[in-house]
């Protein structure tokens, strides 16, 4: 059955099988009511769930995200005042500073999991579910949702929205903090990423994009 | 839901890491097996998954020495100020009264690097070594340690922005240190382990007993 000569003689495998992510277990996939999550009976682990109009909502919120990830990089976070004197920072300049510093792995490490990996799963996001939508295809679209898995837990939004809450209260006793126009534009950005990824049925996305691939004509 | 008796491995199947579809497992002579929907590579189990997760495990606790005796910043104030390393950091917050952010910074900067690095040494022996312990518990364990791993980039963070907006010359000035460089890795390396270990190795010993 191992033999690569074989292939043709190998049953196909019935498109309902399903395996455990993190115990190997063999499943028949069932139909989950949209919203509810399948469990492994043997480890607990995820398998699927199911979710209502996946790729028009990760589209639009893909979008949305776009539009905010400018202004919430571009425009201050906050500004501090230190006896008449004002300095305030974006989030990009945060590790373009440590940069300055020498502090070069530290300052990459930053910009990327707080600008770059965040701005890519956006773009890749954007890019896939937009295909899907317009029901094109596209031989890029498995590389493109492939690297979005990649990327997914190196994007650390939130894990900043936490750090600019603790910086604020560190500060407090040195100078007086003023929230800029840039952190509200970020918190949005932080919610509308959060509700892209959770809204995303990533089953659902590669069933799409298969299928798609299948009817295209080579 | 109905149950097969068998896992994928059994049935002579392969579950691509990356998309979930299932193959035959056709790449014994040596040549590298692609998912026929996402084009990734396949392997029945991660590679070298222990050996791997051992080497990135070690040089996070190795690299987890300097991350807390060198300093992580220095907060200069009207001229006086002393290096910052995480822990005393942490007890200057608690000097200082702000037990919440004490609490948050104590818990992403030293609690879940430990129990993080703690977690993935039970799991690595734990499958080298055979020990009978329950399976779903430890399944649990590791994918605390892939949720939670994240969250100690906080304090990079922290510094970034701090670094950033403290720069008023001779008046008030905050300067990073190595540590942080350090603790940067340590994050990074026990993130990494997490991904190299595969949780499948957990339930194998029912294959082998067979």
């Amino acid at each position: 059955m191992s033999a690569k000569d074989n292939i043709q003689s190998l049953p196909s495998i019935p498109e309902n099988w399903i395996a455990c992510k993190d115990c190997d277990l063999l499943l028949e996939r069932v139909e989950a009511p949209l919203g509810d999550k399948a469990l492994c009976p043997r480890c607990a682990n995820p398998l699927y769930q199911p979710r209502e109009q996946s790729v028009e909502r990760t589209l639009a919120l893909a979008l949305t995200g776009l539009l905010l990830f400018i202004p919430a990089n571009l425009l201050p976070v906050m500004t501090l005042d230190l006896v008449g004197q004002e300095s305030s920072t974006t989030i990009y300049e945060g590790s373009l500073v440590l940069f300055r510093e020498g502090l070069y792995w530290t300052a990459l490490l930053v910009f990327f999991a707080s600008v770059v990996i965040p701005l890519c799963k956006l773009l890749l996001m954007l890019f896939v579910s937009g295909y899907l939508q317009l029901q094109r295809s596209s031989p890029l679209l498995p590389y493109a949702f492939r690297y979005y898995h990649y990327l997914d837990e190196w994007g650390m939004l939130e894990v900043y929205m936490l750090s600019v809450l603790v910086a604020v209260v560190k500060l407090k006793g040195m100078a007086s903090v003023i929230p800029g126009i840039g952190l509200y534009c970020f918190i949005a950005l932080l919610l509308v990423t959060t509700l892209m990824s959770s809204l995303l049925d990533q089953d659902d996305f590669w069933t799409r994009i298969e299928h798609g691939l299948k009817g295209q004509p080579q | 839901m109905k149950q097969h008796p068998l896992t994928a491995r059994q049935m002579g199947l392969i579950r691509c890491h990356t998309c979930g579809k299932l193959a035959f497992d056709v790449g014994h002579d040596g040549y590298e097996e692609h998912c026929p929907r996402c084009q990734a590579h396949m392997h029945m189990r991660a590679t070298n998954s222990l050996s791997r997760t051992w080497a990135l495990l070690i040089t996070a606790t190795i690299l987890y020495i300097p991350a807390n005796i060198l300093p992580i910043m220095t907060v200069t104030y009207f001229g006086s100020g002393q290096p910052d390393t995480i822990m005393s950091g942490v007890i200057t917050l608690l000097q200082h009264g702000s037990y919440p952010v004490a609490a948050v910074i104590f818990i992403a900067s030293i609690l879940v690097p430990v129990l993080k690095m703690v977690a993935l040494l039970i799991l690595l022996l734990s499958v080298q070594l055979k020990w009978v312990l329950d399976d779903r518990q430890r399944t649990r364990m590791y994918r605390a340690v892939e949720l939670v791993g994240r969250w100690s980039m906080l304090d990079m963070f922290v510094i970034a922005l701090l670094v950033a907006l403290v720069n008023f010359g001779s008046i008030a000035q905050i300067v990073s240190g190595p540590g942080a460089t350090a603790f940067g890795s340590v994050v990074v390396l026990t993130m990494l382990a997490a991904t190299t270990f595969d949780a499948r190795l957990i339930w194998d010993k029912e294959v082998i007993d067979d």
